[in-house]
């Protein structure tokens, strides 16, 4: 299944970052995707909860942030929103835009715990 | 123990990315020109594929990577015309960059011209994975449904050509070519738009000579 090989990657690379920071536990895992990211947020969750465990990923929880597909003309340089992935700038210009956010899934920020002691303040 | 937060800003596929374009950049040094073909089951990659290897009868050198789940029927219909490998996938619903670079190495030559990756039969999975292509391909059928392009906007987003197939049946379906153009020029504007038979014949010498000048322009870009 596509969601599943997808959260295979994340948490393989998940697993590498946490090993290089010396992290003991990933508490949590914040993911973004977008409309054309090429995935749906409830099987990436149903595939994320099934897969996990069985990888070391025991308690750790994602956290989707869905954002929109925004574009950019190179053109004006204007940047709008792609409505119903119509591609074509609002001001009119014959340029092909360029999708600058909600086509990926992106790894944003990662919370670890880690045996440092606390800072004291 | 603490707690710290990380920000990574890493794209999920990285690593798989990162993996094509080294594939992708080997071929353009060998001059292949690296084709990923998608479409619905049954639109006619593989003829189209067939009729591309009849028409340039040797002239070109060739090779397919083909996939499916299970059997290796594709590969069969092709092994007369030229060297193919059949991926079987088990159950994947589309190819990754692992399976064609193994795939690639168990092919008998490698000095090609153009490597023909037939991905699976499906719209959705395949949009998502470089697999070391310079040009994607999608296929969309007369027998299909002309409303197709809008409903899956991230292959047509990400493909540079278009191929209408089995035009030889239009006469015989209710598919309008110019608007299912028009709409999958609305997700791509720049797309390259064919129009093709395998069974009569019709569209494919366009086909290959569209073929021949992005493998020039790869070939020219690397000199």
């Amino acid at each position: 299944m596509h969601e599943s090989s997808l959260v295979m990657n994340l948490l393989d690379q998940v697993r590498r970052l946490a090993d290089l920071e010396r992290a003991v536990h990933v508490a949590s895992i914040e993911v973004e995707i977008g409309p054309l990211s090429g995935v749906e947020p409830l099987l990436i969750e149903s595939a994320f909860e099934r897969i996990a465990a069985t990888r070391g990923f025991a308690g750790t929880r994602l956290t989707l942030l869905e954002v929109p597909l925004v574009a950019q003309c190179p053109q004006c340089d204007r940047t709008f929103e792609i409505v119903e992935f119509r591609f074509r700038c609002p001001s009119g210009c014959s340029a092909n835009v360029r999708v600058i956010q909600g086509d990926g899934c992106i790894l944003k920020r990662m919370t670890l715990t880690t045996d440092e002691q606390e800072a004291q303040v | 123990m603490a707690t710290r937060v990380v920000t990574v800003e890493r794209d999920v596929l990285a690593d798989a990315r990162a993996s094509a374009g080294e594939f992708r950049a080997a071929r353009t040094a060998a001059g292949t020109l690296v084709v990923n073909l998608c479409s619905s089951p049954g639109s006619g990659k593989t003829a189209l594929l067939a009729a591309t290897a009849q028409h340039w009868s040797g002239r070109q050198r060739m090779a397919v990577l083909t996939g499916d789940l299970a059997t290796d029927r594709d590969a069969q219909r092709l092994a007369p015309l030229c060297d193919v490998l059949q991926m079987t996938t088990g159950g994947a619903c589309h190819l990754e960059i692992p399976l064609v670079a193994k795939a690639f190495a168990r092919l008998p030559r490698h000095d090609l011209d153009y490597l023909f990756i037939e991905n699976v039969g499906n719209l959705v999975c395949p949009a998502s994975h470089d697999v070391g292509e310079h040009l994607r391909v999608v296929l969309l059928s007369v027998t299909e449904g002309d409303d197709k392009p809008g409903k899956y906007p991230k292959m047509f987003r990400l493909a540079q050509a278009l191929v209408v197939s089995k035009m030889d049946l239009l006469p015989y379906v209710p598919f309008d070519v110019e608007y299912a153009v028009s709409d999958a020029r609305q997700i791509q504007p720049d797309l390259e738009v064919l129009r093709a038979s395998a069974v009569s014949g019709a569209g494919i010498a366009d086909w290959c000579q569209f073929l021949e000048r992005q493998r020039q322009r790869l070939v020219s870009g690397a000199a």
